[in-house]
């Protein structure tokens, strides 16, 4: 029966190899295929807080912040229940980090707020002494681009299929609009006035009111969607 | 020869011994058989280019190894993997379980000072980063906790009532329920904030309308009739388990709910560790 296959040693080897990766295949793809599907109620970024993901990247932060909550009770006592694989399906890349210089932020829309930051990041040390974290100033007089956000957004959407414009709660309303780039940005610019309004900044405010977001305001909403 | 006295020493010896003796047995064995021996048995009728094999009966071992590897799959496929598999959330599960268990039989009775150490580190981890090192709300950015009320946050909830809050459903999940918008205004309003932010001290015009409009719901002393409305003249048990739970939108900002991560028993340490902080006026 096995005299065909021990005179052609390609086809012997293709065998082998099925037959030691069949376990490893039959445990690991389906289990794999499931845990990357999104978790329940999870949502894409708006444009805003795309924008503000793209801060976060440019400034590094996930070179000091990771965004991991690890099975550990020490980890769950601080930051929250423990990440899901499901949660990071709509994050490209994800910003796991892999050193916590600062604490993890992947719950800290749960536990800090938009003024919190707002001073935070202008100067860390006046609401955390001994912070090691440098200010970061340049935030509040950077423009944010959310032309650049937009691509993104409208990339994922029609490569990736991400559900903008979509129902996903079965409400019978839109819950991530994207729309044209006119609509998206409108929609940012209420959402980056309500943000700013919350930090109690009135040159913040006053920036977005001519219609230009800074860098922190689309930053601090990127954090606070972090729940 | 002092050192065979030691049993220990004594069995290793033995033991060397006996693997020597061992060794030599087996390669003699092997020697002798290389020499003299024969092969013998039946031939399979399989032959390559010559070659030939015997029938051999397979080792009893290995066959008992074979038949016991095969049962164990069984079981692994059908129990082991699907019921029995490590999983990190389980272990994570038992270990939280554990540790709840033992904190609850440790702490079921806890004194003044336990509650106040196990308040001060809650405090110093999930609440001092906006209230402050010292709880005095780092100049304005969020309640001083080392005094109840400020003039300016009575004078808000009396004007805007208790959605001043700003919680679901306006107010802190008392059975009271909400407060009116407006009961005082104006000057009077202003008499009962001076009142009560300086701390019930006094009697006049503040006094007599705090009896007359506040004090059917938060007690004639304003310290909430146990818990049937906030508690306006100290950070009772009370008031900051609701406002752990509910979060607050007030005057000067918005605090998150933290809701579920903390204990009861850690609630009340915080409780025990703000009312500290006032105790030195």
């Amino acid at each position: 029966m096995f005299s065909w296959l021990e005179k052609n040693p390609f086809f012997f080897a293709v065998g082998v190899f099925v037959v030691i990766a069949f376990a490893g295949l039959i445990e690991i793809v389906p289990d794999f295929a499931q845990q990357s599907r999104p978790v329940v109620g999870a949502k894409p970024y708006s444009l805003l807080e795309l924008a503000g993901r793209q801060v976060y990247i440019k400034d590094s932060c996930n070179a000091c912040h990771s965004q991991l909550i690890r099975p550990f009770k020490s980890e769950t006592d601080r930051y929250g229940m423990y990440s899901l694989n499901g949660e990071y399906a709509y994050d490209r890349p994800f910003l796991w980090g892999s050193k916590r210089t600062g604490p993890d932020l992947h719950r800290v829309g749960n536990y800090r707020t938009s003024d919190w930051h707002a001073n935070h990041m202008w100067e860390p040390t006046s609401v955390v002494p001994g912070s090691i974290m440098p200010a970061y100033k340049h935030m509040f007089k950077n423009v944010a681009d959310l032309e650049t956000a937009y691509a993104e957004a409208l990339t994922v959407k029609k490569v990736f299929n991400v559900p903008y414009d979509k129902d996903l709660n079965g409400d019978g309303k839109v819950d991530v609009p994207l729309g044209s780039f006119e609509q998206a940005k409108q929609r940012a610019l209420q959402y980056a006035l309500k943000v700013a309004e919350e930090t109690k900044r009135q040159d913040l405010v006053d920036m977005v009111k001519q219609g230009k977001v800074p860098e922190i305001v689309a930053l601090i909403a990127y954090l606070n969607r972090l729940k | 020869m002092n050192w065979l006295s030691d049993n220990v020493n004594r069995l290793a010896l033995l033991g060397a011994a006996a693997i020597l003796i061992l060794t030599i047995g087996v390669v003699a064995k092997y020697f002798k058989q290389i020499k003299e021996g024969k092969s013998e048995g039946v031939l399979k009728e399989e032959n390559w280019d010559g070659i030939g094999e015997y029938k051999n009966n397979s080792p009893i071992g290995w066959s008992l190894a074979f038949i016991g590897t095969i049962i164990w799959g069984v079981w692994y496929w059908l129990v082991g993997y699907p019921l029995n598999a490590y999983s990190q959330i389980g272990e994570y599960n038992e270990e939280v379980k554990a540790y709840q268990a033992k904190f609850e039989s440790k702490w079921a009775n806890p004194s003044k000072e336990d509650l106040l150490g196990m308040g001060e580190g809650v405090f110093l981890v999930q609440c001092s980063p906006c209230h402050g090192i010292d709880g005095t709300g780092i100049e304005g950015k969020a309640q001083d906790l080392t005094h109840r009320l400020l003039k300016k946050e009575v004078l808000d909830v009396i004007h805007r009532g208790s959605a001043a809050l700003g919680n679901p459903n306006g107010q802190l999940g008392y059975p009271l329920g909400m407060m009116p918008p407006g009961l005082l205004s104006g000057a009077d309003a202003e008499a009962v904030a001076s009142y009560v932010a300086g701390g019930f001290k006094g009697s006049g015009k503040g006094a007599d309308l705090f009896q007359n409009t506040c004090a059917s719901c938060h007690g004639p002393d304003g310290r909430g009739m146990n818990g049937m409305a906030p508690n306006l003249r100290e950070y009772d048990d009370t008031i900051v388990q609701h406002v752990l739970d509910h979060g607050k939108h007030g005057i000067i900002g918005r605090m998150p709910s933290f809701k579920g991560r903390l204990t009861p028993v850690q609630e009340k340490a915080v409780a025990v560790y703000i009312r500290s902080l006032s105790e030195g006026e």
